[in-house]
């Protein structure tokens, strides 16, 4: 199935990137588990013709020439891709398991992108619970359009992360309308 | 106000000391500064000793543990799960040490039995399948924050009075000789005199420093241990290594987790108010662990925690390098001139009734008065019959195997709504718990009814508990409060696991309750 853009991750940041391109014309898809309650974004994600596929899960890997994504697969379509110009990584920080993590790494689990996070795991949380902790900052690197890098120097050319996946604080609803204003 | 006995310590040694002093018919109060069970009782692997562990390096202090480990068994049987134990050997162990155990366990009166290891490993599939040598023994798990409750329960039935929040500000001494203390109510502001011919230091690791306040030098040694807790039950049994006692060599069932201990590393008296696991010690937990049982590397590591052994060093050397893990009962009138002042202290959770016993009995000396011990025959309350159902519900079983026959005192008709899902606690069992258990905030109710100790560590239930804690204190206002102290007591336990899972938790609970509630 060819879109403009694939959505991965249908939060609130996945949502809002979705609906602006959509009211630019584009079409848009977003994969997503559908565990967010984010009702009214997607009764307008679907109302303004987005194709929502919830209950879904885009699987590791995709297909790649050079630095460029063209296509991902999911679990629920098998072996039916996704293909389109632009994708958009918006899969959330550990509770969603937009990055994962073992007793001394993080790792974006769906393309292995570039995270910056402390690597000494005795400085992930502080002792004081109310304060802001470490690892609520960490998240995938990208470059000054967003876009998420493959490694050191290497930048995925059209897949754009938007929302709580970035490193550092995040407006979520600012980070996904930037996104947006990059690809339309 | 006069008494025949001050206890100062609210540990499992100063709670059954106080219910030892009261059966006999003594005027009891005992004091503790923060709730019941907050050091060491507290911060135990629950671990019912059998005695092996010491049977071939100390046979009397392992004969002392398995006298009093059957004892408990009958008097505490709804505090203890008789899991029974396995010591095995594995291939890097020597298994020659294997006989030298089994003979020593037999001589200190500890029913060893070897076992096949392809017997062991049908009946536990998540030991080391590399082991290559297996010893049951009568370890069993005990819960001591029950273990405590009841005994605490038993104590002021008798007519002891325990009081919480209660803090030492100095002792009087009249003459040369110590006839009360005066105590802080921390909640109230007031201070309170209390007056009797003899007063009992049962606290622990800070035992030193009260002795302290009246010259009196007691060297302890304060040995810090961590300790991980396991999402899952893993093993059923209780599972050692056969050799000589090491980190990391201890794995315990408890409900429905798996306790896996422990280290051992010198700390100093300051820290032992504020004790944190390290990641050094969390990674070498994991590492030995692994060796016990290999599912333990897949399985969620709930929370991490330690406490501080009360080790006196045994002929007050100060430098600590002779030290006993046995029971230490310290005389002041003989020892340091100061007459009216004892010190009950070293020993373990298993043998606490023996350490109250021996307690009680100079008390007693001390006072003239002729009654025996009774402790070792008198069932704690809950253990007495067996459990009355009000009703066949899973929340009353629930409530049966945390309080036993007390259930009796719920009022489950109209209460019956489940508050904590994890561990099927209702708000009746949580009225009885304010009502009878002297509960206070959330802290003081986790320990008294597993509220917060099953798989969400009260991530989920946290609001709804701090409310109806807060409605049946008569002080709903309090709620938010009551839920910022638990979550910060929480966190501490989170803070050195927290990766996998538990940092998804973590992110959780940030979202959750991170906001100044």
């Amino acid at each position: 199935m060819r879109f403009d853009t694939v959505i991965i991750g249908g939060g609130l940041a996945g949502l809002i990137v979705g609906c602006g391109l959509l009211e630019a014309g584009q079409k848009v898809v977003a994969v997503t588990r559908g565990l967010s309650l984010n009702e009214a974004p997607r009764n307008r994600f679907i109302s303004l013709g987005g194709e929502y596929l919830p209950g879904d899960s885009v699987l590791p890997g995709g297909e790649w020439k050079n630095d460029r994504l063209l296509r991902v697969y999911t679990r629920n379509l098998g072996k039916t891709p996704l293909e389109a110009d632009n994708f958009i990584l918006s899969t959330g920080k550990f509770f969603s398991r937009g990055l994962v993590t073992s007793m001394d790494s993080v790792r974006e689990p769906l393309f292995d992108c570039l995270v910056d996070y402390e690597h000494d795991r005795s400085r992930w949380c502080t002792n004081e619970f109310f304060d802001r902790q470490p690892f609520e900052d960490f998240g995938v690197r990208v470059d000054d359009r967003h876009r998420v890098f493959l490694e050191e120097g290497r930048i995925a050319e059209n897949v754009y992360a938007a929302g709580e996946i970035l490193a550092g604080q995040i407006d979520i609803e600012e980070s996904a309308l930037f996104v947006c204003k990059n690809l339309i | 106000m006069d008494f025949d006995v001050i206890i100062i310590g609210g540990g499992i040694t100063g709670v059954s000391t106080a219910r030892d002093c009261a059966l006999r018919g003594l005027k009891t109060v005992l004091v503790e500064r923060d709730d019941l069970t907050a050091g060491a009782t507290g911060r135990n692997h629950g671990l019912l000793h059998s005695g092996s562990r010491y049977a071939v390096t100390d046979r009397e202090s392992a004969a002392e543990c398995i006298r009093e480990n059957l004892i408990l068994k009958k008097i505490a049987s709804h505090c203890i799960e008789d899991t029974g134990g396995l010591s095995i050997t594995l291939p890097e162990d020597d298994l020659s040490y294997q006989s030298t155990f089994v003979e020593c366990c037999r001589a200190a009166g500890i029913d060893a039995r070897v076992l096949d290891p392809e017997e062991v490993k049908r009946k536990e599939p998540a030991v080391n399948p590399e082991l290559v040598g297996a010893v049951w023994v009568p370890d069993a798990s005990v819960d001591p924050f029950r273990l405590t409750t009841a005994t605490a329960l038993d104590a002021t039935l008798h007519g002891a009075v325990i009081l919480t929040y209660h803090e030492l500000v100095d002792f009087v001494i009249e003459s040369g000789r110590m006839v009360g203390v005066r105590v802080l109510d921390k909640r109230s502001g007031e201070t309170l005199t209390f007056n009797a011919p003899v007063t009992v230091n049962a606290a622990g690791i800070w035992g030193a420093s009260i002795a302290a306040r009246c010259g009196i030098q007691i060297s302890m040694y304060p040995a810090k241990g961590s300790l991980l807790i396991f999402g899952h039950r893993v093993c059923r049994m209780v599972v050692n290594r056969c050799r000589k006692p090491s980190n990391a060599d201890i794995l315990v069932p408890g409900d429905v987790v798996s306790v896996l201990g422990t280290t051992s590393s010198k700390v100093s008296l300051e820290e032992c108010d504020d004790i944190r696991v390290s990641a050094d010690e969390v990674d070498l937990l994991l590492k030995e662990g692994e060796r016990l049982s290999p599912k333990l590397s897949s399985t969620r590591v709930l929370r991490a925690y330690a406490g501080v052994r009360p080790l006196v060093a045994s002929d007050d050397d100060p430098t600590g390098r002779s030290i006993s893990r046995g029971i230490v009962l310290l005389d002041h009138e003989l020892r340091d001139g100061l007459p009216g002042f004892i010190t009950i202290s070293g020993g373990k959770l298993t043998t606490h009734r023996l350490m109250a016993e021996q307690a009680s009995d100079l008390v007693c000396s001390k006072l003239g008065v002729s009654a025996r011990c009774t402790t070792d025959k008198t069932p704690l309350p809950g253990s007495e019959q067996t459990v009355q159902m009000p009703d066949k519900s899973i929340s009353a079983r629930a409530a049966a195997t945390r309080h036993g026959s007390r259930i009796s005192k719920m009022d489950f008709a109209g209460k019956s709504e489940v508050i904590c899902q994890c561990e099927h606690v209702t708000r009746a069992e949580i009225e009885y718990a304010v009502q009878c258990l002297d509960v206070h905030n959330l802290i003081d109710l986790r320990r008294r009814t597993r509220i917060g100790m099953g798989t969400c560590q009260g991530t989920f239930c946290m609001s709804k508990v701090a409310t109806v804690l807060a409605e049946a204190l008569g002080t709903p206002w309090k709620a938010p409060e009551f839920v910022r102290e638990y979550v910060r007591e929480r966190w501490k336990g989170i803070v050195p696991v927290c990766w996998g899972e538990s940092l998804r938790e973590a992110e959780y609970m940030r979202k959750q309750y991170g906001n100044e509630i």
